[in-house]
């Protein structure tokens, strides 16, 4: 790896994120993700730039939705020369487009590049039960009027609903939030401490956007300048007062609630990420070098593990390879899917028996320093716009990284994690540059 | 018939599979009957085996199976979808005059299948069923139906079904009658693993996909009728998809066991768990399911599947 050269970070730029059906409730993936790329364009100067290759993506997605990434290019003012494609791994898509186009500019295949994401949970796609997809499909094959009045007739007043996408996993029926009911229960993590982690995010998005530390990686959109989700003003006690919804034939042992758990969002990230050369020549400044990424992925459709569990197995197998502690590093960013999510996560990595036997380590892989956590809040105040979430996380880790420059003599380091469904996980290490 | 049949068993060819719904309509008629012969049943089984050439699974049919129980659309015959095919041939032992018990009221209470050579779409199958294992029961009288599954012109079994029946309430001179079980183990559920939701039209989609029609499936109105308070999940529903569930490790070749218990009333939400085990080696060997209900916690179903 030392003989590749460095792909670096040289800013982002979203859109606030806003509460579904709330003021992008008419703004598709198409709109808020060249919105996001216009103000990146905007900040770095990028006007008819050819990027070298600019990689983004949906979660929800429609049909029409199929060159997503090339149609926000043509929409945008980079060169229409520019090539694009779309990336789809769930909530894991934004920070996977990251790895694979900085590995595109290590390996001197581009010297610029363009990651994102954007998803609408207001703007959802609505499809035809499949009793009627199937007679409009049989009609369509039909030949002979016979054939269509079959196709018609098979029609049934029930098939005249539309159907709107759940997020429940496709091979378990269950939902994200009763998936990680059961992982938060096996971990026996508190009410309280969920609670605490989402006070935490709130206070922390909050302080960053007073001092001013979004002004450069955000653009206003639709009327918002901030994150719409985010309660500067909550407190332990409100969130104490919310009712449970997840896990609720846990009984007494459900935690869950809509103040520790991401609501639907709606919103859009870019990063803008180059070769040293590149960015330079183009007179941009460098705020972190792209280290490493792991993808992982758990067994979780019979519950061996949990269905967001897989960042645990990612991380350790990351740091195994670089050759790092927990220690070594000065900031996390744990996507905050659930507070649960992030709290199972650093239980697994406590629990020596687990390290041992499903990690393959001598020992517990550590503690982490909450202190260093999600210090500029995550997705739990921010929202969570699927494929958003990792162009949030890499912008906002790398400016983090450059403001704080050294660490004892070495560069300030910053560790992030993304769960996502599937029993998907990604991680990714940043250096301050 | 290639395997040779047991002396004294007389072999009944029948000229195609019979269909289901006239087999109910039959047993309609034959049930009024038998309750007018009722005492005059000899506690014994036919004396015959019902044979069938010339089957082939229908790939429309197994399409739409496929769909319904959340199978993969490969051209191998699921497990289920062969159990729908090949048993009316057992209906039709059961339809026979000379069975001992009266079909419609019949519980499944059992259902073992092996399924040791894999059966692709076009292939051409031949059927047997009997009747067999006919048993007193402290709630009734069971029986097993047999079901063997060959492909034309080879002697091996590819699929082998026995399906276990309680007459409820039928007693027949000469069964013993097993002392009543002991309490039986109090269910604690597990963890789920994934969630059903049911509608009531789920009786209707497997009768459509599997042709039984057994009215206590297809609606409220049918099921009360034949004195249900709602209509019920198909047990074999619930089993093929726990079946499906278990996903591409079981293989090829394995053992499928269910046991019904309490019926799913529709609609309905129930709980599956299942979980999977393994040899020394780290390679599958069996996962056993269960289902419940989240709201009653009363157990569905349990039973496994195992590599063969």
């Amino acid at each position: 790896m030392s003989t590749l050269r460095n792909a670096v970070v040289v800013g982002g730029n979203r859109i606030p994120f806003a509460r579904a059906n709330g003021p992008y409730a008419m703004s598709s993936n198409l709109d808020m993700l060249t919105a996001a790329l216009d103000g990146l364009v905007a900040r770095f100067g990028l006007q008819d730039e050819r990027i070298g290759e600019v990689a983004a993506g949906a979660v929800l997605k429609h049909s029409r939705d199929f060159n997503l990434t090339r149609e926000a290019v043509l929409g945008s003012s980079l060169s229409p020369e520019t090539p694009a494609y779309d990336v789809q791994q769930a909530c894991a898509t934004g920070l996977e487009t990251v790895l694979s186009l900085s590995d595109k500019i290590k390996l001197g295949r581009i010297e610029s590049a363009i990651a994102g994401g954007a998803d609408s949970a207001s703007d959802a796609p609505i499809v035809v039960s499949e009793g009627l997809r199937q007679a409009v499909l049989e009609l369509n094959r039909a030949k002979t009027l016979q054939q269509k009045l079959r196709a018609v007739s098979k029609i049934r007043p029930r098939d005249v609903a539309p159907v709107a996408p759940g997020t429940n996993e496709p091979r378990t029926g269950l939902s994200m939030g009763e998936h990680q009911a059961l992982t938060t229960a096996q971990w026996k993590i508190t009410r309280e401490a969920q609670d605490e982690l989402a006070l935490a995010s709130h206070r922390n998005l909050a302080e960053a956007y007073e001092r001013g530390f979004f002004d450069d990686l955000l653009t206003p959109y639709r009327g918002l300048t901030r994150d719409g989700n985010l309660r500067a003003d909550t407190s332990l006690e409100k969130l104490a007062s919310l009712k449970t919804v997840f896990g609720r034939q846990l009984g007494d042992r459900a935690t869950m609630t809509a103040g520790n758990s991401t609501p639907l969002t709606d919103g859009a990230s870019t990063v803008l990420l180059a070769s040293e050369d590149w960015a330079a020549s183009h007179d941009l400044p460098i705020l972190a070098r792209i280290v490493d990424g792991e993808a992982a992925a758990v067994d979780f459709v019979h519950g061996k593990d949990g269905l967001l569990m897989a960042p645990v197995f990612a991380v350790s197998r990351l740091l195994g390879r670089l050759g790092l502690t927990f220690e070594d590093f000065d900031y996390f960013e744990f996507h905050e899917a659930f507070a649960g999510t992030v709290l199972s996560h650093l239980a697994a990595w406590e629990d020596e028996e687990f390290c041992r036997e499903r990690l393959g380590l001598d020992g517990a892989l550590g503690k982490v320093d909450r202190a260093k956590l999600n210090v500029n809040g995550s997705s739990l105040a921010a929202g969570h716009p699927f494929a958003a979430t990792g162009g949030r996380i890499v912008a906002s880790l790398a400016k983090q990284l450059h403001e704080r420059g050294e660490v004892n003599g070495r560069p300030a380091r910053g560790l992030i994690s993304v769960c996502a469904a599937g029993g998907l996980g990604v991680a990714a290490v940043l250096e301050a540059r | 018939m290639s395997a040779a049949p047991a002396r004294g068993i007389e072999t009944v060819e029948l000229p195609e599979m019979p269909s289901l719904s006239r087999l109910y309509v039959g047993a309609a008629r034959e049930a009024a009957k038998k309750l007018m012969k009722k005492g005059a049943m000899r506690a014994a089984l036919p004396a015959a085996r019902h044979h069938v050439i010339g089957v082939r699974p229908d790939l429309g049919k197994m399409t739409a199976y496929q769909s319904l129980l959340g199978e993969t659309k490969l051209d191998i015959a699921p497990a289920g979808y062969l159990h729908a095919l090949a048993f009316p041939a057992a209906m039709s032992v059961m339809a026979r005059e000379d069975f001992p018990l009266p079909l419609l009221g019949m519980v499944h209470v059992r259902n073992k299948v092996e399924y040791r050579l894999p059966v692709l779409y076009p292939d051409l199958l031949e059927v047997t069923a009997w009747a067999e294992g006919l048993a007193g029961h402290r709630a009734g009288t069971q029986v097993g139906l047999v079901v063997e599954v060959r492909h034309a012109g080879n002697d091996d079994v590819a699929w082998r079904g026995v399906s276990t029946y309680l007459a409820r309430g039928v007693f027949l001179p000469g069964l013993d009658k097993p002392s009543p079980a002991g309490p039986r183990g109090e269910f604690r559920a597990p963890l789920p693993t994934a969630l059903w939701r049911l509608g009531s039209e789920t009786g209707r989609e497997y009768a459509a996909v599997s042709g039984d029609f057994n009215p206590i499936h297809l609606s409220s109105i049918s099921a009360r009728a034949l004195g249900m308070r709602r209509s019920i999940a198909h047990g074999m529903y619930t089993a093929s998809r726990a079946l499906a569930e278990v996903g591409a490790q079981k293989g090829d070749a394995f053992a499928w066991d269910v046991t019904f218990e309490a019926p799913v009333f529709l609609p309905a939400r129930v709980c599956l768990n299942i979980a999977d085990s393994v040899d020394d080696h780290g390679a599958w060997e069996r996962s056993n399911f269960a289902g419940w209900s989240p709201t009653s916690g009363r157990r569905h179903f349990v039973g496994s599947v195992g590599r063969l």
